[in-house]
């Protein structure tokens, strides 16, 4: 695919950039290997620091991913919030918009889509699937909405708007399946089932749900999003130059808000489609920090539409192993977070002096 | 709700003593923060310092048995994480954002991961005494303001003079004009012969040194245990009351003290069981600390715009090249 955002070029780019077009792709694929082997070697270490034989655990998780086909579908799962996240980050993050709230925009696509669907009064799959896919997705954009509104027009800061508004939303969702949309027959708190109608169904063959195909359109459409359309373009260009691109005639403004409206409607749509998928009803525990890791995603992705999807998988098989770890070894699977950390610091690092 | 009990006299003391107490980590995180934003460096990391700081101060309290031995701990965490800052940001000049939020993500896993490797899933989390307030002799029996201000843990004292102390620092010596022109005009400092990194390098070890001790006094001072997440973003809340204060450490202590007096309240409101009787959820008073802070912030803003920042904020300098012309 040719790349068309050169416009970058008229501007001096800053001293770390994620989406440079001048190291070939040979060498940032080298790049990237270095830093993920750097990353494990810590976790290695850190392993090895808490009692464990570093190799026998490592062997424990490829063994827990690759061995059973149950284990592979738990892997495309994750892969699913991982990527719709990561992609609507990537967006965002092209721009230098830091919306780092991802975890509440999905929390809230999964109530109020999940809401939706479990009041519905039409229950006919083909009026209620894409129209639970959409509110759900319009939460997401409405609590992305907040942070690009505040930054377009007062200038409030984004990185903390949207994070303290994931604490807000994480309150809005135990209170909802507490109060209002409880359902009295469990002793925990959480909502009532979603309606059969309303599940995406699993893929044939496959033993992972329909919000697969979703994530994975995603790529080639937000790929052409970023890269052929002139908002992409003037994305780019807001994230390089906020006052140039104000200057060239764009409403920055305008940007700013869209931007954070599709960020914030992409996690969204992860969030109603893990509960449409895979959870079935809203709970406590709908994220094991998707919405964070998904940082990750986009960030070892490199802000480009493949480069997330790679490391969506790769996110994905580390999230399973670190199961199988947990489940084999008796080790806390948190040392995954750490590697996924890892991982970007070293390949923050390894640009760095790789473009001396 | 018994509004009485909670706004009679009695209840004010024990709600003002609360907030005092409350707003300490978050005070300390957000003074160091200002401190290292004035050099130059956006230290978003901000959150991981003090969690890093909060874990080391109850490793070091629990084995140890000797809380001053914690305290000493969460300073050393808090500075782990601002030396990893400031080797990215400084020395590697990497873009400061993405170091602070994946240091934030980093200490999030490396403190679940060792305290979950140490202890293991138990119904009964370790926990130690947490220090007690110390009643200053005569000036904690003056009615009203002794018991809010004077019979709070050693600890609390403490915070306020190194508070005081950062501040002075800043404005008042020499090395402080150096940190303030580093964060305006790296340039100019490095013109007068001045290392810049090596002030920004001191600048975030300060944070890192000043959350860690925020940390421990989070867990030293008041809970005694740990769990995974326990700083609950007060590290973010923290780089907001930065942008309320508008990057003066005194201006910035009062906005922590009033985050800390709406936390108290909120806790108040919760334990009084408001909640369930007037028909206001307590998820609501649980937001209510973010929704004030996310408040605070955009009235600052909106009033200011930037003006009071540091204008080097968040910019890596290059000594060879230029920086960027704006």
């Amino acid at each position: 695919m040719t790349k068309i955002d050169t416009t970058a070029d008229a501007t001096e780019p800053e001293t770390t950039e994620f989406v440079e077009e001048s190291t070939s792709l040979v060498r940032q694929f080298g790049l990237t290997a270095l830093a993920i082997f750097m990353a494990l070697f810590c976790g290695a270490l850190l392993l090895w620091a808490a009692g464990a034989n570093p190799f026998v655990a490592y062997a424990d998780m490829v063994k827990g991913v690759f061995t059973s086909p149950a284990a592979i579908s738990l892997v495309m799962g994750d892969v699913v919030p991982l990527l719709t996240i990561g992609l609507g980050l990537m967006i965002a993050f092209r721009a230098k918009i830091w919306n780092i709230g991802a975890e509440g925009q999905f929390l809230l696509g999964a109530l109020f889509g999940g809401a939706f669907a479990i009041y519905s009064p039409i229950e006919a799959p083909i009026f209620i699937i894409p129209m639970t896919l959409l509110v759900g997705t319009a939460a997401g954009a409405a609590w992305g909405w907040i942070v690009g509104f505040l930054r377009a027009h007062w200038g409030v800061n984004e990185v903390i708007t949207s994070l303290l508004l994931v604490y807000v939303a994480g309150f809005i969702v135990v209170y909802a399946i507490r109060q209002p949309m409880r359902d009295p027959e469990y002793f925990l708190p959480q909502s009532a089932a979603l309606p059969d109608t309303a599940r995406l169904g699993d893929i044939p063959w496959l033993d992972v749900h329909a919000g697969l195909l979703i994530a994975l359109a995603l790529v080639p459409l937000t790929a052409y999003l970023v890269n052929r359309t002139s908002f992409g373009i003037r994305s780019l260009m807001l994230g390089y130059n906020p006052d140039g691109t104000r200057a060239a005639g764009v409403n920055t403004s305008k940007l700013t808000v869209r931007i954070m409206l599709i960020s914030g409607g992409l996690a969204g749509l992860a969030g109603i489609m893990q509960v449409m998928g895979a959870e079935t009803r809203i709970t406590n525990n709908i994220s094991p920090g998707f919405g964070f890791t998904a940082i990750i995603v986009a960030l070892l992705g490199r802000l480009r539409p493949i480069g997330v999807f790679l490391a969506a998988v790769l996110i994905g098989v580390l999230n399973v192993g670190g199961d199988a770890l947990q489940r084999s070894q008796g080790l806390p699977r948190a040392v995954v977070v750490v590697i996924q950390a890892l991982f970007v610091i070293f390949l923050l690092i390894a640009e760095r002096t790789g473009s001396r | 709700m018994d509004w009485g009990a909670i706004f009679s006299g009695a209840g004010i003391i024990a709600l003002l003593n609360a907030g005092i107490r409350l707003a300490m980590p978050t005070a300390l995180a957000a003074v160091g923060e200002t401190f290292c934003e004035r050099s130059g460096v956006l230290n978003l990391s901000l959150e991981g310092m003090l969690l890093a700081g909060a874990f080391t101060s109850f490793m070091g309290g629990y084995y140890s048995g000797n809380l001053w031995v914690g305290v000493l701990a969460g300073i050393g965490g808090g500075l782990a994480i601002g030396i990893l800052m400031a080797l990215l940001s400084v020395t590697f000049k990497t873009a400061q954002v993405i170091n602070g939020i994946v240091l934030v993500l980093f200490a999030t896993g490396l403190t679940a991961f060792t305290y979950n490797s140490v202890f293991g899933v138990t119904t009964t989390p370790p926990r130690f005494d947490s220090m007690r307030p110390l009643e200053i002799p005569w000036l904690s029996s003056i009615p009203g303001v002794g018991p809010v201000l004077f019979e709070q843990s050693i600890l609390v004292y403490l915070s306020v003079v190194v508070i005081v102390a950062v501040s002075w620092l800043l404005f008042r010596t020499r090395y402080g004009l150096t940190v303030r022109a580093a964060g305006e005009k790296p340039t100019a400092v490095d013109a007068a012969g001045v290392n810049v990194d090596r002030v920004r390098w001191v600048a975030t070890l300060v944070a890192g040194a000043m959350a860690g001790f925020g940390g421990a006094v989070l867990i030293v001072g008041q809970l005694g245990f740990f769990r995974d997440s326990i700083t609950a973003g007060r590290g973010w809340v923290a780089i907001a009351l930065v942008i309320f204060g508008r990057w003066t450490p005194l201006r910035v202590f009062g906005g922590a003290l009033l985050f800390g007096m709406t936390d108290a309240l909120q806790l108040r409101i919760q334990a009084a069981g408001g909640g369930i009787q007037s028909g206001v959820p307590f998820e609501f008073f649980q937001a209510l600390p973010y929704l004030v802070t996310i408040g605070v912030v955009i009235v600052a803003t909106a009033r200011s715009r930037d003006d009071a920042m540091p204008t080097a904020l968040g910019e890596t300098f290059e000594k060879e090249s230029k920086t960027k012309a704006e």
